[in-house]
């Protein structure tokens, strides 16, 4: 039994989607707004816009893959359609390794549906620290509580072995731990989040607010890059696209006009600014590409006694913040714990081991659990975060340095992981790093954690969570955009996705982008239609 | 094995200048390679069915795929064959789908691997064919004990490309414990 496809039935029914792919001559678009990127941000401004009655121009450079395309249920094809760079996406210099969505819906199509709350003392940071104005505590609350109950975010208690392992370990320790609010609709508990919910489930941009848009007469156009937004007398002008081909990479030569009276940037933290460097626009205060925060990830390694089939059930869904917030927003760097899923193809590169070592570690897959530290970057000085730049082709270069205040984290990150995992019963653990080895005892890995090397290519670095590079502040001086997102120099022009945030979140990103957009793309609507 | 620093003999048996100088990064010691007479940067397009990977850099990944995944040396001939064809198959899209920044740090890490004397220099490995899983191993030690951070880097990628590549695969997953597709759901929706 094939469940329906939503964008088979909606074509059908007369939905506008151009597959950029299939033209063959050049096109000129108009509308009321224009979006580019369908992530977070696009998705929830497309709806918002589409529903107030202005007319939306939705632009994806990926492609529009959908449920009939996940029902293989496979990793590799996942990295292939999915992923920017088929998963391969890292720092310029190659130490960092970029999780991020690229297709309809962005990275909301391929994350692990945790929904939280932009944390308070993250909020009261910005309006402290980046003259943020309107996004406080009480001023957010009705725009979370709004896109929690549009996205069916809610609890989810019903932790698998994996995500069980985090629960019992901070237990046992006496830690802060809770349940994480997902958002999913009927969910079938399978696991296969990362790799595009085969059901439907997951309210993800590609089955909640793009269709809705779409229903009111917005327009989506996928495999299209829109590659500079014009501008003259501090105005958007129009912008051009290119038509990519099937591989979703190449351009095939057919240009696309962009008309519109406003235009909103929302691809993502390093696509954005990349964007924004492209087109050459007004940058007075050198702040555009800067302080690209990116939630730096480092891993333990553990191996429990009982399978946890890290592969199987809802895929993150327990978190501790006991070490986020213990010395305040600006204190030595905090850490969120949570629980990566494993397939094996990622798995094989978080071990990055080879040989007998790989192949014993491989094996252990089924029993292997892995704890992760979000650290939070941004909030001091000596955390600046990194900066996008353009390559000569136009593509996009994530430049991210590591300080001294950022490896202290790493440390002791590794420490509060490897002590839970061994409270909740690991047999051994090890730090995802070239120089760590197994350790069967708490006390012998906290010897040998306090004794490794903190360097580039040496530990394991991830980030799936891309934010800042556009910061927003109510002084040009500080920020690219305004506390609404509008651009202190280009009358037309928004950014509305997770490159506002002055700092990191201090958390899973979604519902911060989900939320401020709501906010920000409703004040734009009624501006728009006024 | 994990990797060890490398031990001094080692480190001697290596022409010091080259290794100095490629530690400064991979372009220096292409400017080097360039001058060396009798080298080549070898063939400058993919192979044929392929959207990246040149001839040598076929040779280079079939040679690692059994030292960094030993379950693929364990398969019968024909099996191997398939898997190795599919493996490179992964490594070759995976570069292919990457931006100009990294594609050309990928591209530039392979042609110096593809020039014979430097090869030798930089890894103790004389030519990828018949080159056998230890010596490779050895070299990909080797290369992530290094105090040069370039080494380190060429090292990882080349480990986690080739890992990945392997165990993306069906293939592999009998080894790993994972059963493949969940499969009430699977056959819920197929």
């Amino acid at each position: 039994m094939a469940l329906p496809d939503i964008y088979t039935e909606g074509i059908a029914s007369g939905w506008k989607v151009i597959d950029a792919a299939r033209l063959t001559a050049p096109q000129t678009l108009e509308a009321d707004v224009a979006i580019v990127g369908s992530g977070a941000g696009g998705g929830v401004a497309a709806e918002t816009l589409a529903l107030a009655g202005l007319k939306v121009l939705l632009l994806e450079e990926g492609a529009l893959r959908t449920s009939d395309s996940f029902r293989d249920m496979d990793e590799a094809r996942a990295f292939r359609e999915l992923y920017q760079e088929a998963g391969g996406r890292a720092t310029s210099d190659g130490a960092i390794a970029v999780m991020q969505g690229r297709s309809v819906g962005g990275t909301t199509t391929i994350n692990w549906t945790s929904s939280f709350r932009t944390p308070e003392p993250t909020l009261k940071h910005w309006a402290e620290a980046w003259e943020v104005q309107g996004h406080g505590v009480e001023e957010m609350k009705p725009w979370f509580e709004q896109m929690e109950r549009r996205l069916d975010v809610t609890l989810w208690e019903a932790h698998n072995a994996n995500n069980s392992v985090l629960m019992r370990g901070c237990k046992a320790l006496g830690w802060e731990v809770h349940a994480i609010p997902r958002n999913v609709r009927g969910c079938w508990n399978s696991g296969y989040c990362g790799l595009g919910c085969p059901v439907n489930a997951k309210q993800s941009m590609l089955v909640s607010t793009i269709p809705e848009a779409l229903r009111h007469g917005a327009t989506l156009v996928h495999r299209l890059r829109v590659r500079q937004l014009q501008h003259a007398g501090g105005r958007i002008t129009g912008a051009v696209g290119e038509a990519l081909r099937e591989d979703g990479r190449t351009p095939s030569g057919t240009l696309v006009t962009l008309k519109a009276r406003h235009f909103i940037a929302a691809g993502g933290a390093i696509n954005t600014p990349a964007l924004l460097l492209r087109s050459q626009l007004p940058d007075p205060h050198e702040r555009l590409g800067r302080r690209t925060l990116i939630h730096p990830v480092v891993l333990t390694l553990a191996q429990m006694p009982e399978r946890v089939d890290p592969f199987f059930g809802a895929p993150q869904s327990t978190a501790s913040d006991h070490f986020q917030w213990k010395d305040g927003a600006t204190g030595p760097m905090g850490y969120k714990l949570e629980v990566p899923p494993i397939f094996p193809g990622i798995g094989a590169a978080v071990l990055n081991t080879f040989g007998d070592d790989l192949k014993r570690e491989m094996s252990a897959l089924a029993h292997t659990n892995a704890v992760l530290a979000l650290l939070r970057d941004g909030f001091v000085d000596a955390s600046p975060g990194g900066r996008v730049r353009v390559a000569d082709d136009g593509s996009p270069l994530l430049d991210y340095e590591l300080s001294a205040y950022v490896w202290d984290g790493v440390r002791r990150a590794y420490l509060s992981m490897a002590e839970l995992q061994f409270a909740a019963g690991a047999r051994r653990v090890r730090a995802a790093h070239v120089d760590a080895v197994y350790h069967d005892r708490w006390a012998d890995a906290k010897e040998a954690i306090a004794r490794l090397p903190l360097r580039k290519f040496r530990a394991s670095i991830f980030t799936a969570h891309l934010m800042g590079g556009c910061g927003m502040s109510q002084n040009p001086k500080r920020g690219v955009v305004d506390s609404r997102g509008r651009h202190h120099q280009i009358a037309n022009l928004s950014v509305m996705d997770g490159s506002v945030f002055p700092t990191s979140i201090g958390a899973n990103p979604q519902l911060s982008i989900y939320a401020l957009t709501a906010q920000n793309a409703t004040a734009l609507a009624r501006e728009l239609r006024g | 094995m994990k990797p060890e620093p490398m031990r001094p003999s080692e480190a001697e048996a290596l022409p010091r200048r080259d290794f100095l100088k490629v530690g400064l990064g991979f372009s220096l010691a292409l400017t080097v390679a360039g001058t060396l007479p009798g080298c080549s940067g070898g063939a400058k397009t993919p192979v044929a069915g392929y959207a990246f990977l040149q001839p040598s850099d076929v040779e280079l990944f079939s040679a690692l795929a059994p030292a960094v995944a030993p379950e693929l040396g364990a398969f019968d001939a024909a099996r191997r064959k398939v898997a190795l064809d599919a493996l490179l198959r992964n490594v070759d899209g995976s570069c292919a789908a990457l931006d100009l920044g990294s594609r050309n740090e990928v591209r530039k890490l392979l042609d110096l691997l593809a020039i014979g004397p430097l090869r030798y220099a930089l890894t103790g490995v004389g030519a990828w064919n018949g080159a056998g899983v230890d010596k490779m191993q050895a070299f990909l030690a080797r290369w992530r004990g290094s105090r040069f951070a370039t080494l380190n880097a060429g090292g990882n990628v080349l480990v986690k490309l080739t890992a990945s590549s392997f165990y993306l695969l069906p293939q592999s997953w009998p080894s790993t414990g994972y059963p493949g597709p969940l499969e009430y759901v699977f056959r819920a929706v197929n």
